[in-house]
């Protein structure tokens, strides 16, 4: 599988005032396409940093990143934006859904900024919300709205899905049911789906696992043994 | 410390929402200083008025009889238990000119020790009787040193009432009686006054007082209750006191009056008297040299009598001379004649003698030559007797030789034949010869005898000769004689000559001495005559006299008896133009500042209220932590409330202290153009400050503590749980699928939102709307201000100029300036103008009067049309047209009878029948008929009106025609326009302050609401950063709420703004002057603008701070 995305030797360094934190350091790997891969490591280990520069919200201090064999480090503030808008799709762990707009809508917020969209109704229907398409996120469960970001995020049809904590607000079942959708998509659109998660558990289902420790990366492998979501417990 | 730490995270709160806390305390600080500041400024202005009226110690009542006063009445006055001083005053209106021959129409006081005081502005006060001061307020153009003069055209009276003729300004002054720049009325000129004139008390030449001023012993304030109060308890005391008061002296005046009439009366009698006996004595001289004359006469008819006859006895002298002369003359020609009879007898003697003297020589030569006749014939005889002796002898000898004769030869036979032939022959020659002899011896004795005849004759000529030449002897003779005795007579002629000369010259003298006499004689006639004349004339004069002082008598007579009972006028405060006018017009200000602060202070307590409880929405989790911790409610509370609190107490000093001085500093700057300069007094208000303070607290508080309320009824684990976000919801717009579905996607999202928080909805409304509305009114109040002039002298009075006359042109125009106006305009009408007061229930106005000789062309010079525009002709007789200006603010009414009443208090009663838009200046139109029949005389040609041709230079003409000396002024309204609108310029200040209020409003009110909704809407904001939205989107996304609100909100501040034009032009009364209520579409465009400008500043600093949102918000749990 070719090279879809790669760090090298990354470093970040938050300053705050006279402080200077090293949130990261020499954190290089590498994630193919179409992969289903698993950031895991413990709250403060810098997996949120790490997303944050691979999904174009944060530059680094040093090192490189890569997407599909363009820099992504290199970007500025403007492409950067381009980036986020046309080839990184977002699952946050409280949704993040606009309150006033309908699932539809709120997809719809998402798709009418992209190049190549997919069509809302579509999507939601594929994530199974066919029949909620026009009501508030309030009126949705959890895992319902965890479900409209996700077809919001695919919606936009991105190069990317990055997943920050999916189904840290969600109940356990929920939050099956929703890594399933994550792995139905990877595995059913070839899509590279990147979850970040603090709970190791996850790993099992993970084509590659990347655990962060500390700023670094302490270990990057390939699952030999893909075990299917319904059967992973937590 | 308790509770330090609850105190330290209030206080890095406060740090840390900065912009929040400065939201609260900006609004706090406009509300309280437009509050403040506008409720402030009329007591300000009131105080500084007051202040100024105290130390001049302006009247309290100003007290006139028609009779005026004296000394006696001042005393009574004064000696009133409660009145502090009491000041007798003239005030006279006079026409004035300077150096330069400007007149001037001054209304001259008397300057008082303790009553309306001057302000000096320079100079000094005068010392002397003839210095003055002079009005430092209306721009005269005089300056210290110069001189004014009272004019010749003054009445008599009038110039006798001053001391001097002219009087030199020492010092210009403000007067507290003249507060603002209304000078009042005249009846001189034109009506219009140039300013007032302050002289000392000697300067007048009068013996009575025009009026009295009294002041009270009070320092009440100016317009309070209290001094109303106090003013009504003494009117009517105080009424009756001046009446009574004029009543004495009006007895005082009769009773001196009758004395003086009969010390009148007894001079006239007295007079007559004197007069009488002098004419008498007159008479009497007159007779006596009547008779002297007569005598005189007779005298020179003698005298021409003896003259007469001396002339005739001169006359016969002269003929006798003359006759002897003649006599003379004929015995001289006589005599000529007989010298020359003379003459010629000796003559014709002398030619006689001389002719016998010739014919004795013609004798004597006629004898001499006939004796020589005789003695040759005697010769010749002899010689005869001879030759024939001879002949003989030769006969003989021949007659001898005859004989022999033939013996002789032939020859000598020839010779003595021939000899004998030539003997025969001289014998007969001889014989002739005898015979001639004897002829001649006859002729000779024939002429002896004519000779001798000739001798007797001469004898006798001779003898005559002698007999002529005796007589001739004999005559002159007798000429000698009669030569002697014509020199003789004419010796005597000439003495007789020489004797009538003498006489004659006797004569002359004696003529010359009679017609001295004659002369003298006629001198004394005449000398008589004129006498005579004189003693007529004398004598009428003194009937004239006597009729005229008897006449004088009468009239004063009925003088005294007309003289009226006086009426008294007790005049208070109120009927001062300066202190009537300040009470309304402070008063704007006041009405004005009871509904801006309200609304300011709305707008606060819905800024404050907003942002509280986003606030406290924020640290739901924090307040629940410390409600855990076991804090108070009151506690947590508190902190709230110190957190909004403070701010307010902050924004309530700021803005008290701002406002106070800069909303009363500029809206008095404002009011300098109506009122004298005066340093404005701020007031400090302890009632106003406790009130703003109050106020401020309520609205942050108060509104704190709505906000909180709820929140802290939750438990403190309800609190720690995140509140459920608000729930999305359709709006009404959603289910009208034609217009929904038409949007574009985003600006869904945006109208929803909009319609997520009502409250914050409402106020965007206020605040917007406010702003605009403070807009349209500021932009308003300048089209208004800056176009009233603009339509006063464009659509409404349409004449070119105006020009005014020099007193006492009647009612025609002098012929030279006809013609010139003739020429110089193209049409003009001539008018009657003055100023009459508007006599209503409690209030009395000075009326621009406005009465056209001609009003069927008036149209060509004032466009009369109703409010309405509907075109109003000209009233008719004893009916008025008034501006609306009266309607308005004199609460006139078509149909009421209105009562104008002039300077001698004659009241004029007339119909309203039309009311006219008019801007500036109270006009009401007469017709003269209505004038002269209820005045009773001819309104007088003072003014007029003027077109000029469309393409003249007005400037030219105005100049040509104020060169006439009949000519005061000419104004071209177009400069009127100018300065008026330059005038009003300055209400741009105020203008000015409402646009930075507006300003201020739409910032602060943007930028919380803005402030509000990102910090609310800030992981919404991240995320749709984290989605791809490019800055210009995130922007337009959350912006364009701001946008359309704002766009609502200038919908409704559009409407509510016409509104509070209306009010604010309703309450602002400039004196003279009546604003248009009218709005034009460019202050609506820009009041627009503005607020979308003021919207678009916001929104740029609001696009730095979206731009600083941290993506990774978008990460963090919700809180």
């Amino acid at each position: 599988m070719s090279t879809f995305v790669e760090f090298q030797n990354v470093r970040k360094v938050y300053k705050t005032g006279e402080l200077e934190i090293e949130a990261l350091h020499d954190v290089s790997f590498e994630i193919g396409k179409g992969e289903f891969c698993v950031i895991v490591g413990a709250s403060g280990a810098g997996k949120t940093t790490i997303l944050n520069i691979l999904g174009g919200m944060d530059t680094l201090t040093s090192g490189s990143a890569w997407l599909d064999g363009t820099e992504i480090s290199s970007y500025n503030k403007k492409q950067l934006t381009a980036y986020r808008r046309y080839d990184v799709g977002f699952v946050f762990q409280f949704y993040n859904l606009v309150q006033n707009l309908t699932a539809k809508e709120n997809v719809e917020l998402a798709a009418q900024i992209c190049r190549d969209p997919l069509d809302a109704e579509t999507v939601l229907r594929q994530v199974g919300l066919g029949e909620r398409m026009k009501n508030f996120p309030a009126q949705l469960s959890g895992g319902e709205q965890q479900r409209v970001a996700i077809a919001r995020a695919l919606a936009k049809n991105p190069k990317l899905l990055l997943c920050d904590e999916p189904t840290g607000a969600l109940d356990y079942n929920t939050g099956k049911s929703v890594l399933a959708l994550l792995q139905d998509t990877c595995r059913k659109k070839g899509m590279t789906v990147v979850v970040i998660t603090h709970n190791s558990a996850l790993a099992a289902m993970a084509d590659r696992i990347i655990t962060v420790k500390s700023g670094t990366i302490e270990s990057m492998r390939l699952n030999d043994n893909i075990v299917d979501v319904a059967d992973i417990e937590w | 410390m308790r509770y330090s730490m609850l105190r330290r995270t209030t206080l890095r709160e406060i740090k840390g929402s900065f912009g929040r806390f400065l939201a609260i305390l900006s609004i706090i600080a406009l509300g309280v200083g437009f509050f403040t500041g506008v409720r402030g400024t009329t007591p300000a202005m009131k105080h500084t008025v007051n202040n100024f009226l105290q130390e001049k110690q302006f009247f309290d009542y100003r007290l006139i009889s028609t009779l005026g006063w004296e000394e006696a009445n001042l005393e009574a006055f004064r000696s009133q238990p409660d009145v502090r001083a009491a000041e007798g005053s003239h005030t006279i209106d006079v026409l004035c000119v300077d150096d330069a021959e400007h007149e001037f129409t001054f209304k001259t006081h008397t300057i008082l020790q303790n009553i309306n005081l001057l302000e000096l502005t320079e100079g000094r006060m005068p010392e002397a009787s003839d210095e003055c001061i002079i009005d430092a307020g209306m721009g005269l153009g005089l300056s210290i040193g110069d001189k004014i003069y009272i004019s010749d055209q003054n009445e008599d009276d009038t110039k006798d009432s001053f001391l001097h003729d002219a009087y030199t300004i020492v010092g210009a002054a403000h007067s507290s009686y003249y507060l603002n720049f209304e000078r009042g009325t005249t009846s001189l000129g034109n009506g219009s006054v140039s300013g007032y004139l302050y002289l000392p008390p000697d300067a007048y030449d009068l013996d009575y007082y025009s009026e009295i001023f009294v002041r009270f012993d009070q320092d009440d304030m100016i317009y309070s209750k209290a001094y109303k109060n106090a003013m009504d308890d003494r009117q009517t005391f105080w009424e009756e006191l001046t009446q009574e008061q004029a009543d004495a002296r009006y007895d005082r005046i009769v009773r001196e009056a009758e004395e003086e009439l009969q010390d009148g009366r007894d001079e006239l009698e007295e007079k007559r008297a004197e007069g009488l006996s002098e004419l008498h004595d007159a008479i009497r001289e007159l007779g006596d040299g009547k008779r002297e004359l007569a005598d005189a006469a007779k005298e020179l008819a003698d005298a021409e009598e003896q003259l007469n006859d001396a002339k005739r006895q001169l006359e016969d002298a002269a003929k006798e001379l003359e006759d002897a002369a003649k006599e003379l003359e004929d015995g001289q020609a006589q005599l000529d004649d007989g010298k020359k009879t003379l003459d010629d007898s000796k003559a014709q003697l002398d030619a006689a003698a001389q002719t016998l003297a010739d014919s004795e020589a013609q004798l004597n030569a006629g004898q001499a030559q006939l004796d020589a006749a005789r003695a040759e014939v005697d010769s010749q005889e002899s010689l005869l007797l001879t030759q024939e002796q001879q002949l003989d002898a030769q006969e003989a000898e021949l007659n001898d030789s005859l004989p022999y004769l033939e013996m002789l030869p032939p020859e000598q036979q020839e010779q003595i034949r021939g000899g004998l032939a030539a003997i025969a022959e001289g014998r007969a020659q001889i014989g002739a010869a005898r015979a001639q002899i004897g002829s001649g011896r006859q002729e000779l004795a024939a002429q002896q005898a004519v000779i001798d005849a000739g001798r007797a004759q001469l004898a006798t000529g001779r003898a005559e000769y002698e007999q002529g030449l005796a007589a001739y002897n004999d005559g002159l003779r007798t000429y000698e004689d009669s030569v002697k005795q014509l020199a003789d007579g004419k010796a005597k002629y000439e003495q007789g000559l020489l004797d009538y000369e003498n006489v004659r010259q006797e004569y002359e003298d004696g003529l010359q001495k009679y017609e001295d006499g004659k002369q003298e004689y006629e001198d004394g006639v005449r000398e008589y005559e004129d006498g005579w004349k004189e003693y007529l004339d004398g004598r009428a004069e003194f009937d004239e006299k006597i009729a005229d002082a008897e006449a004088d008598i009468a009239e004063a007579e009925q003088e005294i008896a007309d003289i009226a009972h006086p009426d008294t006028f007790v005049l208070d405060r109120s009927t001062n133009i300066g202190y009537a006018c300040f009470e309304s017009d402070s008063e704007i200000v006041e009405q004005v500042a009871r509904v801006f602060p309200l609304f300011f202070i709305l707008v606060a307590a819905l800024v404050c209220m907003t942002t509280m409880s986003r606030m406290v929405e924020e640290q739901r989790t924090q307040i629940g932590t410390l409600k855990a911790l076991g804090y108070s409610e009151g506690r947590i509370m508190g902190k709230f409330a110190f957190y909004a609190g403070s701010a307010a107490v902050i924004g309530c000093v700021l803005g008290f202290s701002v406002g106070s001085v800069l909303f009363p500093s500029v809206i008095w700057m404002s009011y300098q153009l109506m009122y004298i300069p005066l340093k404005l007094v701020y007031v400090f208000d302890p009632l106003m400050a406790v009130l703003a303070l109050a106020a401020s607290l309520l609205c942050s508080i108060g509104t704190t503590w709505l906000s909180c309320r709820i929140e802290l009824n939750t438990t403190a684990a309800g609190l720690m749980r995140p509140k459920a976000p608000k729930a999305g919801k359709r709006i009404f717009l959603e289910y009208l699928p034609f217009l929904w579905n038409r949007l574009k996607f985003l600006h869904k999202v945006s109208i929803r939102n909009i319609f997520r928080y009502k409250g914050r909805f409402f106020m965007m409304i206020v605040g917007i709307g406010g702003c605009t509305a403070l807009l349209v009114t500021g932009f308003g109040l300048r089209d208004s201000v800056s176009d009233f002039a603009q339509v006063q002298y464009n659509e409404i009075v349409v004449a070119d100029a105006q020009m005014s006359f020099k007193n006492g042109l009647g009612s025609k125009l002098p012929a030279k300036l006809e013609a010139q106006m003739e020429e110089l305009t193209d049409e003009y009408l001539l008018l009657h103008q003055t100023t009459l007061d508007l006599v209503t229930k409690d209030k009395t106005k000075g009326m621009n009067l406005i009465v056209p000789f001609e009003t069927a062309d008036f149209s060509h010079y004032m466009h009369l049309h109703t409010m309405d525009g509907e075109p109003l002709t000209f009233p008719a007789n004893n009916e008025a047209y008034i501006s609306n200006s009266i309607h308005d603010r004199f609460n006139v009414q078509l149909g009421d009878t209105i009562t104008l009443r002039n300077e001698e208090m004659q009241e004029v009663h007339v119909k309203v029948t039309g009311i006219f838009e008019n801007h500036v200046y109270n006009y009401v139109l007469l017709t003269p008929e209505t004038l002269r029949g209820q005045l009773g005389e001819t309104p007088s040609l003072n003014g007029a009106y003027l077109n000029f041709a469309p393409d003249a230079d007005s400037y030219q003409i105005q100049a040509a025609l104020s060169r006439s000396d009949d000519v005061t002024n000419v104004t071209l309204f177009e400069e009127l326009q100018t300065r008026m609108a330059k005038m009003m310029s300055s209400l741009d200040y105020i203008v000015l302050l409402v646009i930075a209020c507006a300003a201020g409003l739409a910032f602060i009110v943007l930028y919380n609401l803005t402030n509000i909704n990102i910090t609310e809407r800030i992981r919404e904001i991240a995320t749709i950063k984290v989605l791809g939205f490019f800055r210009s989107e995130t922007e337009a996304y959350v912006l364009r709420e701001n946008l359309v609100l704002t766009a609502f909100g200038i919908l409704a501040g559009l409407g509510l703004g016409v509104l509070l034009h209306r009010f604010v032009i309703s309450q602002i009364i400039v004196d003279l002057v009546s604003f248009k209520v009218q709005i034009l579409p460019l202050s609506f465009v820009w009041s627009v603008l503005l607020t979308f400008g003021f919207n678009l500043l916001v929104n740029l600093v609001m696009g730095l701070k979206l731009d600083r949102i941290n993506m990774a918000e978008s990460l963090k749990s919700v809180d």
